[in-house]
């Protein structure tokens, strides 16, 4: 039995786009530096960034991925409120691949991000173990208020297949 | 104004990075990045899907792997590109090591190879992430 179907193929290009209702701010920048353990003060203090060639704090480079553009997202049954293509793959189970970030420009605190999520590939595999797996690769850019491209980020997700299917 | 280069060359390793992560720091984490899913800091949650303890977010090490850098290269470096596979989960309580090291040098740019190593409660170490790679710019 193959994971790869025309409703899974049909996927690719599929897109959704999240806006975030106002600025970043520089206090969800901070807490996203105190929650890592990160005190690097490029992120909390104006004077030292500017003594460093920016125009004021910028945010640590992943947290664009995991923002307020999610904020109109409902929480699921796990609790989860980000970007899912809520897919279901009967008899699989669901593992995350991997991420690829390229970060364009430094993120400020006033800055409004959109985020585009796109399907880019489908693929099916065989893991080392003999088992079917579907690699569903989804492309993300992340945009400010002025149509700058902040970063973009390409994440993978692995539906293996459980035991056998009659 | 941005500051002079640190000194690199391929070889060159970046100080390690340790860092213990418990249960409170995954919650602040949570909260911070908008992702409320309770595999994150619920430890019932955790036991129904037969894990031992809540599952740290995958995208913390890219958060770890960022700090090392920039702490190692400075404010005039800046991370352009990070790329990570995740090869297996870490949990509440556990300890993880960041590992970089240099592997190609040109103008205005440094490639690195990097590995991210999870320490449990009871000294047995697993590999969490790798392979993974980043690459950083000088500031002009």
């Amino acid at each position: 039995m193959t994971l790869l179907t025309d409703d899974i193929r049909a996927l690719v290009g599929r897109e959704v786009t999240y806006t975030a209702p106002e600025e970043l701010g520089r206090a969800a920048i901070r807490y996203f530096a105190t929650a890592v353990g990160d005190d690097n003060p490029l992120y909390t203090d104006a004077a030292y960034a500017r003594r460093h060639g920016y125009d004021d704090v910028v945010a640590p480079p992943t947290l664009i991925c995991e923002t307020n553009q999610y904020a109109a997202v409902a929480r699921d049954d796990e609790g989860y409120a980000g970007h899912s293509w809520h897919l279901e793959l009967p008899n699989t189970r669901q593992v995350r691949g991997g991420n690829s970030y390229e970060f364009h420009q430094p993120v400020r605190p006033t800055d409004v991000i959109t985020a585009t999520w796109r399907i880019s590939d489908v693929t099916e595999r065989t893991t080392g173990s003999g088992a079917d797996m579907l690699i569903v690769t989804s492309a993300a850019s992340y945009l400010n208020q002025h149509g700058e491209l902040l970063a973009t980020n390409e994440e993978t997700i692995i539906f293996v297949a459980i035991g056998e299917t009659p | 104004m941005t500051g002079s280069r640190v000194p690199v060359e391929v070889g060159s390793a970046a100080p390690v990075l340790h860092r213990r992560i418990e249960l409170v720091d995954m919650v602040a984490y949570a909260g911070a990045t908008w992702d409320w899913h309770r595999m994150h800091y619920d430890p019932g949650f955790a036991a129904e899907k037969r894990l031992p303890a809540p599952v740290v977010d995958g995208q913390v090490f890219g958060a770890l792997l960022v700090e090392q850098l920039q702490d190692w290269l400075g404010p005039g470096a800046s991370v352009r590109a990070l790329s990570f596979r995740f090869k297996s989960l870490v949990f509440a309580g556990d300890t993880v090591r960041c590992e970089s090291e240099v592997v190609a040098v040109d103008d205005d740019e440094v490639s690195l190879s990097c590995r991210v190593v999870a320490v449990g409660q009871d000294g047995s170490e697993r590999v969490a992430v790798a392979p993974a790679s980043a690459t950083v710019q000088w500031r002009r």
